[in-house]
């Protein structure tokens, strides 16, 4: 029954190796160990440690299920697509690890119909929009004037600082602003009160392309790490 | 043998097989949503009017009987009131904004927001449409219905009034604010409610006014839990208690018992209506 024709050895040679290394493939891409070879590029800051699976769920259904209703989406037989593989990874995602009650500018507030045209500029409603994954770095954004698109009218009664906020506006000196206020807001720091004194620039840069934290290590919040999320989706 | 090529018979069973192998399966269940919207009992302007006026009552008792009575056995309240080094309470306005942060974490896709023509913080000042809509909500107090075609969401502006003494006098004497003669009955501001359907079964119905009434139990047992990290000042008792009878606060089942009781009825015979 399994005789095979000596003139057919380099097709049945072919088709064992090429099963063995399918299968080989298939164990080596689902090992943990494997994933930064999967991965679109290196995690960024406080990143490094998570497993795929922690952003990157399952899409309902098997992959054959999905590829039906895809293409019975593509051919007017469904009402909407599904994901395919993996579930899109979205700002839900982020927060059940990094949700905080005191978050200075959480994401949902800005989708209030009064962030229209600011979140046009800058779409403060999702995480990525700041925080790309797989660059290697903590924030991505490219340009840090980020706060005019809503403090322009910005009034501090009893202005502490030497360089008053109205004038730093006037001057358009937005980048100013990181320099002693962190967007979330998640440092325990004192804010300075000379212009000198804040953190110059280049620390600034440094920090959010993954260096060390210059407003200081007393955080209020610390994201959960992947066992903490694990337990926490158990007792869901 | 013929080469498979060259027997399009076979191609065709080959591709009719493959055809029926992945048809067997199924597809990802999909709910349609013509069968979903004939289930809908509620527009969305009905819902949000009733969860808006759960939001009343919830808001009322809580400024007048939490913060209001509080204040008056010596709690304090601030808008800094999660800050580490200050030791208070969520003042309305950031009580409000708690219960739509927890609204927002929920799977309920309804939205609330509160914005005012003066606002004490200049981010809360609405703009645009909801801006000129609000004209119109201070001159007759009525609620004002859109579609936000940007986000495509159902929207609705209720009037948000000064009901309280407390919420007049804090607002006046605040250093930031933008108006100091506010007055008891003032439209002081607006709540946005926003929804995505037009509208809603007996189920989501229920889903939106459970969202909201879960949302005021979390910002309260917070508030709950950072009585207990208080380190100098004093700690009310937390029980059956209100602060009317002393430096107490009631337990956030007493409190939520309280807001059913006082808002239900309204609700609860829409809701029995549309279940006939």
């Amino acid at each position: 029954m399994f005789k095979t024709s000596p003139l057919r050895k380099r097709q049945l040679y072919g088709g064992i190796i090429g099963l063995a290394i399918g299968v080989l493939a298939i164990v080596f891409f689902n090992l943990k160990s494997s994933e930064e070879y999967i991965s679109l590029g290196p995690m960024n800051a406080g990143h490094d440690d998570l497993s795929c699976v922690t952003c990157h769920a399952d899409a309902k259904g098997n992959l054959a299920q999905q590829l039906q209703s895809n293409v019975e989406f593509a051919i007017g037989l469904r009402e909407k697509s599904v994901d395919f593989g993996t579930q899109d990874v979205t700002v839900k995602n982020c927060l059940e690890c990094h949700d905080r009650p005191n978050d200075r500018h959480p994401p949902h507030r800005f989708s209030e119909p009064r962030f229209k045209k600011a979140i046009k500029k800058i779409d403060a409603t999702t995480c990525i929009t700041c925080h790309s994954e797989h660059n290697g770095e903590r924030v991505t954004v490219a340009s840090l004037n980020y706060c005019m698109n809503c403090h322009r009218d910005l009034e501090v009664e009893d202005d502490p600082i030497d360089v008053p906020h109205i004038r730093l506006i006037a001057n358009e000196q937005w980048s100013t602003c990181i320099q002693c206020h962190d967007f979330h807001g998640n440092h325990a720091y004192e804010v300075p009160v000379k212009l000198n004194d804040t953190i110059p620039m280049a620390v600034i840069r440094d920090y959010l392309n993954g260096g060390r934290d210059p407003y200081g290590d007393s955080k209020k919040h610390i994201g959960l790490s992947e066992p903490e999320w694990i337990k926490l989706k158990l007792q869901d | 043998m013929k080469r498979i090529e060259e027997n399009p018979l076979l191609i065709i069973a080959v591709l009719l097989f493959s055809f029926m192998l992945l048809q067997s399966c199924g597809g990802v269940p999909e709910e349609s949503t013509k069968e979903m919207s004939s289930n809908n009992v509620f527009s969305v302007s009905e819902v949000l009017e009733m969860v808006s006026k759960e939001n009343d009552v919830t808001r009322t008792l809580y400024t007048k009987a939490i913060v209001g009575k509080g204040k008056a056995q010596g709690m304090k309240f601030d808008e800094d009131w999660r800050k580490d080094d200050v030791e208070a309470g969520p003042l309305p306005a950031l009580f409000l904004r708690g219960v739509a942060t927890s609204i927002k974490k929920g799977p309920v896709p309804l939205g609330l927001y509160l914005g005012s023509d003066f606002p004490v913080n200049a981010a809360n000042k609405f703009e645009g449409k909801q801006a000129d809509l609000f004209k119109k909500i201070k001159k007759d107090q009525e609620p004002q219905f859109f579609y936000d075609e940007d986000q495509e969401l159902h929207t609705a502006m209720f009037a948000d009034l000064a009901s309280a003494a407390a919420c007049v006098t804090c607002h006046n004497k605040h250093p930031q604010t933008t108006k100091d003669d506010w007055v008891l009955g003032d439209v002081m501001g607006a709540t946005t409610w926003q929804y995505p359907k037009d509208s809603l079964s007996y189920k989501e119905t229920v889903d939106v006014l459970n969202s909201y009434a879960k949302g005021t139990v979390d910002i309260y047992v917070q508030y709950l839990e950072e009585i207990k990290a208080f380190k100098e000042s004093e700690k009310p008792s937390i029980g059956d208690k209100w602060p009317a009878e002393g430096k107490y606060l009631p337990t956030p089942e007493v409190f939520l018992d309280s807001v059913r009781k006082l808002s239900s009825y309204e609700t609860m015979k829409k809701l029995i209506a549309a279940k006939d």
